[in-house]
């Protein structure tokens, strides 16, 4: 269970990404954030695991609040959230396998890190998400040798080898063919309604949204402007959401 | 000198034929001029003893000769060129050129003449101050913001150079630059006439001196232009009084002479096709006016002369003769043998080994470094700023002092051999190659640390799995390269001691063994490209 209340984030740069954001999420949901870019559905996601530091307001994660948590707390707390990336953010000159046992790090001290000394159970973990996004047979290949769209599954293993209560993803098909963008979802879906985990996706194609998502949370200027079921969207709501755009253009 | 005049007439002749803009050169040869006529020497004035010696620049020697007045005015008609119709601003500079040419083209048929120096006081300190000012100043015109500031740090800057240098403590750490600049200005017959009469009054003592040397009396003297070099009495020569000799050129005439040549070239081109200009040809003529002005005292200054590589021709050749064949053993020398290529084979192993390890060391100190010296891994709090900025400190410290330099302050510390070359490689090493690694991780893609961060990877391990498997094979690469260049140092450092190879080299030099010697070249050709060649293969294959 997520409970957000009054969240806001302003930049440095003066820039008021998120106002007042209130939302909850309880377990096993399927989200789709929906906006325009920059609308504050990227900052959304990434105050959600503290990659960027919100300015005010509370996260509420099973009963703490993760907006307040710094350094070995923050760690643990990340460690439960697997967040992937519209641009992969693989380390593509190590292989599969080593990229995705890095999500195991956040389990262990600093030194085993350092020197790689992964647990048994860790590599079967690493193993079995390998094989659950469809790349068995590659784990030892580098990733640079990937095309776009095995980086992103590799990358989803990742995040599944974190064991996560939550997985956070940021326009995961916005570097990709569109083709491959039902692989992507897919993949999450399937994840989602096998292990209960609930999944926040950023899209911006709407279209996507509703085939794949339960629920539709939309941004618009910082503001969520809908949160209700995908049926809930009609055309006027549409345009509500998407307002402004022309002046965006 | 008319070769100069030749040069340059051709050479601006021929790229206005290629239709290269011949604004430009006028106003390079106008800026030029006007800079030699107030700031080279023309040629020498000597006193009583060579220190007396000074080199006049044409406005110098003006008010001896106000002719001269014309170059200033030569110059001045090729920058006045930029602006007047082209035509005629050609016809000028062509003018102005063929002016210069006669005048300073003949300066040295004028006959000596004896002057006098006046020093203009506070001309060096003013033009130090106001130098200071102006490079301020410019660097900060571009920005808006920082004009203002810019402007005032100049005025500042340069008000207390000023100030400093006319200070008393100016004066005692730069003595040259008080009154360095000095006009000559002509001596009143009745004063020349005294001077002689002292020069023939001393004739009795010096030509005792030289009776007692076995050297032929000097004969009395009717006019002070006989005056040779050194026979200025010194009480003269304390007074300011020197004898101009025009024939004893400095490098003045000789730019002088080119730049006229580019004028006359340039003006009469411009004359003849006026469309041969383009915009921005004041800073582009500028420009070249700074290259020809630094290059030509540089020339200069490092006593260039293709004379005296001409004369030491044979000594070449002598060398080479004596070089080969080389010398590659001679059992029968002594109760030993001599086996030079032997020798230079160990010594080359130790040269290799002084690399090896001087190259180790600083990487095995630069990399630890080189993450405290990332701008990227060091924002996060004032301590790391401080860490950040000391490591950058030392690297940028450590880099400014060269390798040949540490290794004579550490031969003097743990004395002659490779062990004292290895200390300083290794310690200049670590901040050249420390500098580049630090390069490396500033520019590292902050894709993949974000994501260890997310996935809750403490600190270190974000290091340790997203940016070292970025930066190690370019880490690996500029330690090639740093090795590449080390090894050529170290050859170097036998010089100075620090053995290996260049040892060997200058020992065999300074005996005289030159047949051994060739065999340590012949060696360090063959490795040096050896080495160059494998490890530029290596790196093509890193990344």
């Amino acid at each position: 269970m997520i409970q957000v209340s009054n969240l806001s984030k302003v930049f440095p740069d003066g820039t008021q990404a998120l106002r007042d954001v209130s939302v909850s999420i309880p377990d096993g949901d399927f989200v789709a954030v929906i906006g325009l870019s920059g609308a504050g559905k990227s900052t959304f996601l990434r105050c959600l695991n503290r990659l960027v530091d919100p300015s005010g307001g509370a996260i509420e994660v099973d009963g703490t609040d993760v907006a307040r948590l710094r350094g070995r707390s923050l760690q643990r707390y990340r460690r439960t959230v697997g967040f992937i990336f519209q641009q992969f953010n693989l380390v593509t000159r190590l292989s599969v396998l080593d990229n995705v046992l890095s999500g195991r790090l956040g389990y262990h001290p600093t030194w085993r890190g350092m020197l790689a000394l992964y647990t048994d159970r860790d590599y079967e973990l690493a193993r079995a998400a390998i094989r659950e996004v469809g790349l068995a047979g590659k784990e030892d290949t580098r990733v640079d040798q990937l095309s776009g769209g095995q980086q992103q599954r590799v990358a989803i293993a990742r995040a599944m080898t974190q064991e996560p209560e939550l997985i956070l993803a940021d326009e995961p098909m916005a570097s990709l063919d569109p083709r491959l963008s039902d692989v992507i979802l897919g993949l999450l879906r399937d994840y989602n309604q096998k292990r209960g985990v609930t999944v926040l996706v950023n899209i911006h194609v709407l279209e996507l949204a509703k085939r794949y998502a339960k629920r539709v949370i939309a941004f618009n200027k910082g503001h969520i402007v809908f949160d209700g079921p995908v049926a809930e969207l009609d055309g006027d709501l549409e345009t509500t959401i998407y307002a402004g755009s022309l002046e965006a253009l | 000198m008319i070769v100069a005049f030749v040069f340059g007439l051709v050479a601006a002749i021929v790229t206005g034929l290629a239709n290269a803009s011949m604004r430009r050169l006028v106003i390079a040869a106008g800026v030029g001029l006007l800079v030699a006529y107030f700031a080279f020497p023309f040629y020498s004035a000597d006193g009583f003893v060579s220190r007396d010696t000074v080199s006049p620049s044409l406005f110098g020697l003006t008010p001896t000769d106000p002719v001269l007045a014309l170059v200033l005015l030569a110059g001045i008609a090729g920058i006045a060129g930029a602006r007047l119709p082209r035509r005629l601003g050609g016809a000028l500079a062509a003018g102005g050129a063929i002016m210069t040419a006669v005048l300073v083209g003949t300066s040295h048929l004028r006959s000596p003449a004896l002057g006098r120096l006046l020093p203009i006081p506070g001309l060096m300190e003013v033009l130090t101050g106001l130098a200071l000012a102006v490079v301020i100043t410019a660097l900060g015109w571009g920005s808006r913001r920082l004009r203002v500031p810019f402007l005032i740090a100049g005025l500042a800057a340069g008000g207390l150079a000023f100030g400093f240098l006319a200070s008393n403590a100016g004066h005692r750490l730069f003595p040259n630059a008080q009154g360095y600049y000095r006009l000559a200005t002509s001596v009143p017959a009745a004063k020349q006439q005294s001077i002689l009469d002292e020069y023939n009054a001393s004739l009795d003592t010096i030509n005792a001196q030289r009776n007692r040397i076995g050297l032929k009396p000097l004969e009395p003297l009717t006019s002070i232009k006989a005056l040779d070099t050194g026979r200025l009495p010194e009480a003269a020569s304390k007074d300011g009084y020197r004898m101009l000799r025009p024939f004893e050129q400095r490098y003045g005439v000789w730019v002088a002479m080119l730049l006229a040549g580019i004028l006359l070239g340039g003006g009469a081109m411009l004359a003849w096709r006026p469309h041969l200009h383009e915009t921005g040809d004041v800073a582009g003529g500028v420009l070249y006016a700074a290259v020809l002005l630094s290059l030509a005292p540089a020339f200069a200054a490092t006593e260039f002369s293709f004379a005296k590589l001409a004369a030491g021709w044979p000594f070449l050749m002598k060398f080479l003769d004596r070089a080969w064949p080389p010398l590659w053993a001679d059992p029968s020398y002594g109760t030993f043998g001599i086996y030079p290529l032997q020798e230079v084979a160990s010594q080359m192993l130790i040269t290799l080994e002084i690399a090896l390890v001087g190259t180790f060391l600083g990487a095995l100190f630069a990399v630890p470094l080189s993450f405290l010296a990332a701008r990227n891994l060091t924002q996060g709090n004032v301590a790391m700023r401080a860490v950040f900025a000391l490591t950058r400190g030392f690297f940028n410290l450590d880099r400014g002092v060269d390798t040949l330099i540490l290794a004579l302050i550490f031969v003097a510390a743990v004395g002659l051999g490779p062990f004292a070359g290895v200390l300083a490689m290794a310690i200049h090493s670590i901040a050249d190659l420390g500098k580049l690694y630090s390069e490396s991780i500033e520019n590292v893609d902050r894709g993949p640390i974000e994501a260890l961060e997310a996935v809750g990877a403490s600190g270190s391990n974000v290091v340790r799995w997203s940016i070292l498997p970025q930066v190690s094979p370019l880490f690996l690469g500029w330690t090639l390269y740093r090795f590449e260049i080390n090894f050529r140092v170290s050859i170097v450092l036998g010089l100075v001691g620090a053995g290996g190879i260049g040892f060997f080299i200058q020992d065999k030099m300074s005996s005289g063994r030159y047949d051994q010697m060739i065999i340590a070249i012949l060696a360090i050709i063959i490795v040096v490209n050896i080495i160059d060649f494998a490890s530029s293969w290596l790196r093509s294959r890193l990344v």
